[in-house]
This record gives C-alpha cells, structure tokens and sequence, in this order.
C-alpha cells in the first residue's frame, strides 16, 4: 500500500533523529493501514454478558460508587465539551469509503442536532459525472442492504464536496453506501482493511 | 423520632492498591485490573481504545465484515469475563487483549467455519502464517496508537495516509489553515511515535 510523500508531511528542520522517529512512524502507518471504521452497530461496548451475583462488600460497594462517580464525571465533563464546541472541528467521526476505479470519500459526521439529525459533509473524488438529471445517493446499510437514504448528490470534476444529512439513529444500521439514484448497486462503500 | 445510630466506621480498605485515576491516563494494565474488579465505566474506556484494533484483527482473520463484527462483540464479552485473569507483572494490557481477542475470534471460526472452496491452481502470493501473525501485531499497535491521538490530530492522518488527500485538500475539506494542518500532523506523528516506542527500536 503506499502512502503520502513524508516530506510533505513534515517540514525541513527537523533534527535527524526527529526525523528518523517520524519516518519510522510514517512507514508502520502505512505498513498497518486505515483502522476499520467501527459501524453504527459497534459504536457502544456490548452489554455485560449474564454473570453470577455476587454479593458486594463494603470496599467493593465503596469502588462500585467511586467508579460511578467517576463516570458520572466523565459524562458530565463529555456533555460539557461537547455542548461548548460548535465548529468546524466537531467532527464526530471521519468515515473512508472507496469504490472502483480509485474513486473515494471522506465523509465527516458532524455532531448531532437535538431533533436527531446527523448533519455530515462528503467530499467525493474519481465519480463519474451522470447525466441530465441523474444523481448519487448515500445510503446508510444494514446487514448489506439499503435502509435509510441520506441524500442526494451530483459531482464534477475534481473533488466535490456536499453537504448532507442523515436523521436516524446511527447505531441501528451497520455503514454507508453511495449508489447511482433509482439502483441499488454501490459505488462507494465503507472501507474496511 | 429520629434515632442516631453510632456504629464504629470500618478500617480503610488494605485492599483497594489500585490508584484511582483518570481513566483517559490509565495504562491499559489498569483498566484491565479495574474491568476485573467488574467496572463498566474501564470496560468502555477500554473498548473505546481497543475496538478498531480488534475488529482488524477479526476481518484480517474471518474476511467476511459480519462475522467480523460478532467475533468482535464476542471478543469483548470474552475480556469482560476474563479481566479478573489479568496479572499485570507478566506483563502489559495490550498483549493480553491481543490474546483474548485472537481466541475468541478462533473460538467464533470454528463455531461457524468458512464455506469450502475449491483450492486454487496456482500458488497464492500471500505472506506465510509468520508474516501474517506479525503483520497483524503491527497493525493491532498502530492501530491501538491512532486511539492516543487527540480528536483534532486523528482525521490529519486519517484523511493524509487512507483517504489520499493532500495537505492542502485537508485544509479545505476540514475548513482550517494549511499551516494548522501541517502543526497538528507533525504532532499526530510525534505523538504516535511516544505511542510505538517499543516498535520504533
């Protein structure tokens, strides 16, 4: 797999050993490739298997409500950071997809508005520009079939970039597919390893 | 009537050696040893750091992303149940979890094995079961790495190396400067590289 040119990545300056660091990072990224994008369906741990009671101690009942302090905490401060940044780097997740050809996106998921709509943008490269009147579609998925459409979208040349929307509870459904409108059969996908 | 009640307090606990301490800093040794004390609050925090790398693993093995995805549910329901195992003088979290997780995925292939296909007629190209194995360790420690990055420096590398957007086109489709692009990939870079010290040698 290859990857971006280091120096253009990082700039000339750096001391030797810096840079000898750095390009041994850069080589085992891309030695390692993309991380999969966790689906919806992954998104939160799975629910604690059916266990034994066990009856708890003082100390562990002490333990058991530090640690739901803590995560009270941890809500609370999560809640906090997340209600005081409304920006262009609330990005919630990047989601790589690919298809045939070298086409590609990135599509970024924008933190959700209190209706339940996930507002997220796309930036699509290498899609052939269709004909009149003919159009994209993103398309959440679910065990490989269509669900839920996010949108509508033509390209250009180049890279296009589109705003689009997807007002469903994400943790239903297991990724993401572009499909030419009026067919079902994907031309971007969620990329996976 | 209100009754006071005076009870003798109980001694502190001589037990309780784990430090309680941001889960965000603890080692992933420390989690482990506090998942086993039953805590979901480390649970999640682990599965938050763990749970691309172990799906990785799971679709390196299984190639199939459904399977992957149960083998990965199961593989985390297998380190719940086996936290309390975790001995951490016989070493770090995060082999051990590469453990768990490669027998549960194991475990879950032989339950529901691949279909049967024809062999091939000519000989594959792919790596060895050697090379295989340590490509997927190096894979399961960057990715794990890439969970230490701070939100705003992991779409920099995510967008740089698997998205194959240049420096510039990252700053147009993140809205940011360019120079911003360029400081934060360095630091993502350092940063990992403080992450992977053990592999940089």
């Amino acid at each position: 797999m290859s990857g971006p040119n280091f120096d253009d990545l990082v700039d000339q300056g750096l001391d030797l050993e810096e840079r000898a660091r750095l390009l041994r990072v850069h080589e085992l990224l891309i030695a390692a490739g993309p991380p999969p994008e966790l689906p919806p369906s992954l998104a939160s741990p799975p629910p604690e298997p059916k266990a034994t009671l066990i009856p708890l101690n003082r100390g562990r009942w002490r333990t058991a409500g530090l640690a739901a302090a803590a995560a009270l905490l941890i809500a609370f401060g999560a809640g906090w950071l997340f209600g005081n940044h409304h920006g262009a780097l609330d990005v919630q997740r990047t989601v790589m997809m690919t298809g045939a050809g070298g086409a590609h996106a990135s599509l970024a998921v924008l933190p959700v508005d209190s209706a339940g709509n996930w507002p997220m943008r796309m930036t699509v490269s290498g899609l052939p520009a269709l004909g009149h009147r003919r159009t994209y579609t993103l398309w959440l998925t679910k065990k490989g079939r269509l669900q839920a459409p996010c949108g509508t979208f033509t390209v250009g040349k180049g890279t296009t970039t589109v705003r689009l929307n997807a007002p469903y509870r994400l943790s239903e459904y297991s990724g993401w597919v572009v499909v030419q409108s009026g067919t079902t059969k994907p031309v971007l996908k969620t990329e996976t390893v | 009537m209100d009754v006071a009640l005076r009870l003798p307090l109980p001694p502190p606990s001589r037990t309780a050696s784990i430090p309680r301490v941001t889960f965000e800093r603890a080692t992933d040794g420390e989690l482990l040893t506090l998942v086993g004390t039953g805590d979901r609050a480390a649970f999640e925090e682990l599965y938050r750091r763990f749970a691309r790398p172990v799906l990785g693993l799971a679709l390196r093995r299984l190639g199939d992303r459904g399977r992957a995805e149960d083998a990965t549910q199961e593989a985390f329901a297998s380190v719940w149940r086996s936290a309390r195992s975790f001995d951490p003088s016989r070493g770090s979290g995060a082999p051990w979890l590469y453990a768990v997780a490669r027998n549960a995925i194991v475990d879950g292939l032989r339950r529901t094995p691949e279909p049967v296909v024809e062999p091939p007629d000519t000989a594959s190209d792919e790596a060895g079961a050697p090379e295989q194995a340590e490509a997927s360790w190096v894979s399961w420690r960057v990715h794990r790495a890439l969970e230490v990055l701070p939100e705003h420096e992991r779409p920099m590398i995510a967008l740089a190396y698997w998205g194959g957007l240049s420096q510039s086109e990252i700053a147009e489709f993140l809205q940011i400067p360019l120079g911003t692009v360029k400081t934060r990939t360095r630091s993502a870079l350092a940063r990992l590289a403080d992450a992977l010290e053990g592999e940089l040698e």
